[in-house]
């Protein structure tokens, strides 16, 4: 794929992914004035629910996108030369797959024992 | 022709002068940095949570510390202005609100925005 299809593709990832991160952040907002203090029973029942489990990981794989194309950005933008820009995109792109592996894996847990 | 000049390669951001729509663009930046160096914290208590109903009880007695009050002041004018500042540029990709009156009141609209949503969180944790 050329430099410009790449550019483009990241620009079109980070807008569908912002899209979704919005829409599940309405989501998580309006779910926690209608259930302010959950006990520890029903915050394990609800995030390792079938359907709020799917979209969270979903969210965390959008958000892992999200954060990687914007950093990028970032880093590519303040960092003035490449030695720097390598040492930083490396350490982003480590602490993002740790995160997003890390996330994912407490989610498939709590739905597993659910599922049990 | 014009010779015109290369992209620039490196920011100062001290050097240039910054109208709305660039304070909103880096405040735009500067909270999702802060939402990403934030994501370990958060997925690190999202696990101590779901462990055992000692760890949900931990989670809980941490979020109450003024510490992680202060924090989530931060944090929640970060995703405010990051949501926002977000949408404003969405639109301005669908070309609504290009013009630089619209854009530059927009810009206003949405960084006042955050910060009163960000006064109320404050009111509701104190």
């Amino acid at each position: 794929m050329s430099r410009h299809a790449h550019g483009l593709r990241a620009w079109l990832l980070q807008r569908i992914s912002a899209v979704y991160l919005a829409i599940f952040l309405v989501y998580l907002v309006l779910h926690f004035i209608r259930f302010p203090s959950p006990d520890y029973e029903e915050w394990r029942a609800w995030l390792g629910g079938r359907a709020v489990g799917l979209a969270s990981a979903g969210f965390i794989v959008a958000l892992v996108i999200h954060a990687w194309v914007g950093m990028r950005d970032v880093l590519l933008d303040y960092l003035p030369h490449s030695g720097l820009r390598l040492v930083g995109l490396t350490l982003v792109a480590f602490m993002l797959a740790g995160c997003g592996v890390w996330a994912l894996s407490i989610l498939l847990i709590a739905g597993m024992q659910n599922g049990s | 022709m014009p010779q015109q000049d290369p992209a620039p390669r490196f920011l100062n951001l001290l050097q240039i002068r910054m109208p709305a729509g660039a304070v909103a663009s880096i405040a735009h930046r500067i909270s999702g940095i802060l939402i990403f160096l934030s994501l370990p914290v958060v997925i690190y208590l999202l696990d101590l949570s779901l462990k055992e109903p000692a760890g949900f009880a931990l989670a809980g007695k941490w979020l109450d510390s003024v510490w992680a009050r202060t924090v989530s002041v931060l944090l929640v004018w970060s995703l405010a202005h990051h949501i926002l500042a977000g949408l404003r540029f969405l639109l301005i990709d669908l070309d609504i609100g290009v013009d630089r009156d619209t854009a530059r009141r927009s810009a206003w609209i949405t960084s006042i925005l955050a910060l009163l949503i960000t006064l109320g969180w404050v009111g509701w944790i104190l």
